[in-house]
């Protein structure tokens, strides 16, 4: 069986605030990590192949230190890893992405099953999978909480959706997204680390997958981001004060209230 | 001065335990903001006659905050971080007040962002410096962040990390002690040295005090037993250590350490527990970078794997292969990735050569897998607790045993095989963890009734003597507060004892800080030990 | 291609833009910013935390298709025959956007009992509400529903396409916007015509909702969008509007992508979205054997128990607890927030709330900033306090509402 993960890098802390002195935007959490719904694929993908054999194969589209990411997740379990990176690649929204990402997946030959995060945690969108499905042409299911039975043409999984669970039935190939992270991803072992060490994460850029230039990028975005700001809330608030008891009995009085 | 004093109420009453969950009594609680207070306060209680009890963040786990009787000096509310410096070798220095709590402190040093408004200029002048530097940390790393300083001082508290660290001790450079009688002392390390086993120091009130110090030699190994006492020994690792027996601490200095490039942690999985000392052994020799090795046996895998089922609490931690018997978990801490790699790997091939296997282990590169792997090891001591409680709950008037005891390296193998011999002969529920790489293991027994817990306590006892004799220590972390100052006299014998008591009648001399810690009452007179079971009934 | 401007007249040097990117792209230089393209992902966040205007984001023209589209789209999503309340949400909103582009309000809906529903989303301001009655779309597969709205979307022509942001939504619209070539914003939370382009406006939060971010998408037809629910407006129903309702063949075949084998019972547990009072706990309880104290204090006064994310990452609650952005957004008439700092990505999930009690010993935390009522303090002291009024003054234990 062979199974893609796709991963995006995303940073290790969304914590975001605001300078009060001058208004800037800083960043907290400067180093990459795997978007954490992608590890909940990737231990997806670790688990189908250990019962049913195969391969897996990541692949990501980013910059150059990316690398490293999907160097990680060949010590964890997976077989192949690809990194598509240009810098033309770089202010990509969810349809650009999504392009770039078919083109690669298209060049590494058949595959049974795509597996991704359901959506990235700075991005947010949980747009990626299901525009990936539609530009390869395949079955999709989103939010997955666990895959029941694989056969050679078709994938059950649970999804839940608005609060249903259900048990669906999809053709292979096909794309499920992971919601719910049941699973931690595994750790990699000593010999997992060492069996990595031989081998290498695959490069390709623009020229390599032959895209059309005018579909990556920020050149291949529908849409702009034309401001970001960090969201204030301006409000007025009354202070309960006083030792412990006060305060708790001032809290029972509104709650009374409320109810 | 009256507005300080609180009399002791219901409002009040979570302050008269620690988390041994021993309860005490006492007849009122004052939370000092300043050393001014703490002055005022302990003037006032000295004329009085009045007994104190020093206390951080009540983590104690030898009842050392418990009050028996008097006032409870908490200071928790004095938890300001006062000033930065750099030193003479360009390291940078922290001063604060006793109740910072050490989560505080790492959270403001990783973050680079202190309350620094009443700073003085030189101490902004370091702050300025500090954010263009690499970060630094705070090493001593007692699983129980929400300690204080003042505490990790008073017990000379350490971690996993200790290993390669070392304790609190080895991080204090400068602290203020405030005596019984309201005088100050000003301490700096080097400063004021003992000639030989006599010391003078001067109070900054002017006052000269003179201590003859106890005849004692400390253990070879990792240890907290009583006062810190060597020839010509610093002053301030006199007081390091000393349980709230010589004072009240009122600012601590201390030195701060770069934080490594490259963190790694690995969960080194044992089908065959055996092998564990050879590989202990083993790794000490060879893998220069590792900064700490913990140890699980297989009881206390086995209930983390409980856990893992039974409590929503611990339903993230990883799944454990039913094989795996025994845990050794370590940190490499090294310049860069190459070396950790290398270290990796050589911790692999130890591994295979003493019967490990290499496949049979969690590595930790990055902070969320790192997190897990401190999940785990804190997962454990916190499920023992746990089900203490739910013991407690059911009627059964126990508290935790544990032993805190540590041996020189080449007797790791000899005591672990008392205590699981002897365990085995009485039949006991136990689990056993700590920090192996010091050889100083926590042996925690779960009584199942009055007499497994006296059992308990008769193999402590025990255990103590032969300890001693091995040339260990009978208390290396915790300190000896009130629940095991028994086993000093076991250690050090009675006269070393009374030796202990002058010499903090020296800087006490009414006798009225930390009573019952370090020296227990003499043998015959129970009334330590009735003290601390006071209030838990049966016993 | 696209690259970032230093515009060297304005830069200061001051090196503030360092700390807002995420690859570490930017460095300066003979006291200028300089950014590394082979680092920078094009975010343009430093653009906005410029305190200088120094910096900005050049880019190529696109060619895109700019055939003339018109009028507003929405698809009303119904369960079991019975219309979401995110449907009249979307249709508030999509009748002010429709007055202020002047055109059609179009309501999309799809389902065995299209008919009966037609009137209410007229009476909700949709102009023309296209139907297509077919018991094949009540099964809620996505997939079945992609090729026909496709081909809606096609014929109509659509400036504006808007989509409820639940799950069923989040994965039809983008499968849609793949097919049509087009952006689509996922998750809504402000919707507006900017006067000057006359371009839909779309802010959503990122970064865990830390961050806002404002969207357009100025070439590409149709501008599509998926809402969060029960953010927008429900629009009022005017029985007496006109509008007319066309009936659409049902598509003649469809291919299987997905079949629904079973659906396990319905989740009817109360869960927290639905919660009339909620009392949550974050890592400010300090450990996990303190959430009985949390537990206890809800069942007295009859509410339903939410945790912060860290609590869930941490193992110490469910996931079904969580509340904020990754987690379930709720609208309690009470919310007591204990222990709670208030990153951003939790009050996400709680800002509907009517009232909202904080207490966090921590007196800048951020939680108190849309508090309504600020308690600093212990919150387990404060829930030991409160469980002993509770339980001492014999209130009645309250039901849960």
């Amino acid at each position: 069986m062979k199974i893609i993960v796709c991963i995006k890098p995303v940073p290790s802390s969304n914590e975001v605030r605001l300078d009060p002195q001058n208004g800037t935007i800083i960043r907290e959490g400067r180093e990459s990590v795997i978007n954490p719904f992608d590890e909940g694929a990737l231990e997806q993908a670790i688990k189908l192949k250990e019962t049913l054999g195969g391969e897996i194969v990541t692949v990501s589209m980013g910059i150059p230190d990316t690398a490293r990411l999907l160097k990680d997740t060949l010590a964890r379990g997976a077989d192949q890893a690809f990194l598509f990176s240009d810098r033309r690649f770089a202010g990509a929204d969810t349809l650009a992405t999504a392009y770039t990402l078919s083109l690669g997946i298209k060049r590494l030959g058949d595959f049974d099953l795509i597996i991704c995060g359901k959506m990235s945690i700075d991005g947010d969108t949980a747009q990626i999978g299901p525009e990936l499905a539609q530009m390869l042409g395949i079955a999709y299911c989103c939010n997955i909480s666990e895959v029941v039975d694989v056969g050679t043409t078709h994938i059950q999984c649970r999804r839940i959706t608005d609060g249903r669970t259900q048990l669906v039935r999809l053709p292979l190939p096909a794309l499920v997204t992971v919601g719910k992270r049941y699973d931690m991803l595994r750790f990699p072992s000593i010999s997992g680390v060492r069996q990595s060490l031989a081998i290498p994460v695959e490069n390709r850029n623009a020229l390599d997958l032959q895209t059309d230039l005018d579909r990556i990028g920020l050149n291949g975005s529908p849409t702009r981001v034309i401001r970001t700001f960090v969201p204030q809330r301006a409000h007025g608030s009354t202070e309960i004060v006083g030792d412990a008891n006060k305060q708790a009995e001032d809290i029972c009085r509104i709650v009374d209230g409320v109810r | 001065m009256r507005e300080l004093l609180n009399p002791m109420s219901k409002q009040f009453s979570e302050y008269l335990r620690d988390e041994t969950r021993i309860v005490g009594w006492s007849e009122g609680i004052c939370f000092p903001t300043s050393e001014h207070e703490i002055i005022s306060v302990l003037k006032y209680l000295f004329d009085h006659d009045i007994a104190i009890t020093v206390q951080g963040a009540r983590t104690s786990l030898n009842a050392a905050a418990v009050p028996f009787g008097g006032y409870i000096v908490n200071l928790s509310k004095m938890n300001r971080i006062l000033g930065m410096r750099r030193d003479a070798q360009g390291g940078f220095r922290l001063r604060m007040q006793p109740g910072c709590t050490l989560r505080a402190i790492q959270r403001d040093l990783t973050s680079k962002n202190f309350s620094s408004n009443a700073w003085d200029q030189q101490s902004l002048d370091a702050y300025a410096e500090y954010k263009k530097a690499s970060p630094h940390f705070f090493p001593p790393d007692p699983t129980e962040t929400s300690a204080t300083i003042g505490g990790m001082v008073s017990c000379n508290a350490s971690g996993a990390k200790g290993y390669y660290y070392g304790p609190t001790r080895k991080w204090i450079t400068a602290l203020r002690l405030v005596l019984t009688n309201g005088e100050t002392v000003a301490i700096r390390r080097g400063e004021t040295l003992a000639t030989g086993r006599n010391i003078s120091f001067y109070t900054e009130q002017g006052r000269r005090i003179d201590c003859y110090l106890p005849g004692y030699d400390m253990p070879h190994s990792k240890s907290t037993a009583g006062y810190y006492i060597e020839d010509n020994v610093d002053l301030i690792d006199l007081v390091i250590g000393s349980d709230g027996t010589l004072g009240v601490i009122s600012e601590v200095e201390v030195m701060l350490f770069p934080v490594p490039e490259t963190i790694w942690g690995v969960a080194c999985f044992f089908r065959d527990e055996e092998k564990v000392v050879e590989f202990v052994m083993r790794s000490r020799e060879q893998l220069d970078r590792m900064a700490s090795l913990e140890f699980f046996d297989g009881n206390s895998l086995n209930i983390l794997r409980r856990q893992k089922e039974e409590s929503t609490a611990f339903a993230k931690l990883p799944y454990l292969d039913q094989r795996f018997a025994a845990l050794c978990s370590l940190e490499l801490h090294c310049p860069d990735e190459e070396t950790a790699l290398d270290q990796l790997l050589l911790l692999g091939r130890l591994l295979e050569q003493c019967g490990g296997k290499e496949s049979d282990t969690w590595v930790a590169r990055n902070e969320s897998d790192l997190q897990q792997l401190v999940f785990l090891r804190h997962a454990v001591p916190e499920s023992v607790n746990m089900m203490i409680d739910h013991k407690r709950k059911q009627g059964l008037d126990i508290i935790k045993l544990n032993t805190d005891m540590s041996v020189p390296n080449h007797h790791l193998g000899q005591m672990m095989t008392m205590y699981k011999r002897m365990l085995a002969e009485f039949g006991l529920e136990y689990a056993i963890w700590g920090h192996i790489g010091e050889n100083n293991l926590h042996v925690n027994i779960i009584p199942r009734n009055k007499a497994e817990y006296d059992q308990g306590k008769r193999l402590f006892e025990y255990w103590a003597g032969e300890i001693t004799k091995m040339g260990g220590a009978v208390c290396s972390e915790h300190g000896a507060g009130k629940l095991k100052a028994h086993l000093l006299r076991i250690m050090y014998g009675d006269a070393a004892v009374e030796e202990m008591r002058g010499l903090k009648t020296a800087f006490d001399p009414k006798g009225l800080a930390g009573v019952g810690n370090i020296i227990a009452n003499t043998p015959g007179d129970e009334s330590n030990e009735n003290n601390c079971m006071h209030q838990t009934g049966t016993l | 291609m696209a690259k970032i401007i230093i515009d060297a007249a304005n830069c200061q040097g001051c090196a503030l833009c360092i700390d807002s990117c995420a690859t570490h792209a930017i460095s300066i230089s003979n006291g200028l910013a300089q950014v590394n393209m082979d680092l920078c992902v094009l975010c343009s966040i430093c653009r906005d935390s410029c305190p200088f205007s120094a910096i900005t984001l050049s880019e190529p023209e696109t060619a895109a298709d700019c055939s003339p589209a018109e009028g507003v789209l929405v698809f009303t999503e119904q369960h079991q025959g019975k219309l979401l309340s995110v449907a009249f949400e979307l249709l508030g909103i999509g009748r002010v956007l429709a007055d202020k582009k002047q055109s059609a309000l179009i309501a999309v809906l799809f389902g065995a009992s299209s008919r009966e529903n037609a009137g209410e989303l007229v009476a909700a301001g949709a102009d023309r509400v296209l139907i297509i009655t077919d018991s094949r779309f009540d099964h809620g597969i996505e997939a079945d529903f992609t090729h026909p709205l496709y081909d809606i979307i096609e014929r109509e022509k659509p400036e504006i396409v808007l989509i409820g942001a639940t799950d069923f939504g989040r994965a039809l619209a983008p499968w849609l916007a793949a097919r049509l070539r087009t952006g689509l914003t996922a998750d809504c939370t402000g919707l507006d015509i900017d006067q000057q382009t006359g371009l839909l406006q779309q802010t959503r939060p990122a970064f865990g909702g830390n961050l806002m971010a404002q969207i357009v998408c100025p070439k590409h037809r149709p501008q599509m969008a998926t809402v969060r629910p029960k953010v927008m407006t429900e629009s009022a129903m005017d029985y007496t509007r006109q509008g007319r309702i066309i009936e659409l063949a049902p598509p003649s075949s469809i291919d299987i992508t997905m079949e629904i084998l079973q659906t396990l019972a319905v989740q009817k547990q109360a869960g927290i979205s639905d919660a009339e009072i909620i009392v949550s706990a974050g890592k400010g309880i300090g450990s996990a054997k303190n959430l009985v104290y949390v537990h206890e204090f809800a069942d007295l006064i009859g509410a339903e128990v939410g945790v912060s994310r860290p609590l869930v990452d941490m193992g110490w609650s469910e996931y079904s607890c969580q509340i904020g952005q990754t987690g379930s957004t709720v609208a309690p008439r009470l919310l007591i927030a204990c222990g709670i700092s208030g990153a951003i990505q939790h009050l996400a999930g709680i800002s509907r709330a009517e009232t909202i009690i904080a207490i966090n010993s921590d007196p800048d935390a951020p939680i108190f900033s849309i508090a309504h009522y600020k308690v600093v303090g212990d919150c387990i002291e404060i829930l030991q306090e409160l469980i002993k009024n509770y339980k001492s003054a014999g209130r009645k234990e309250w039901q849960k509402l």
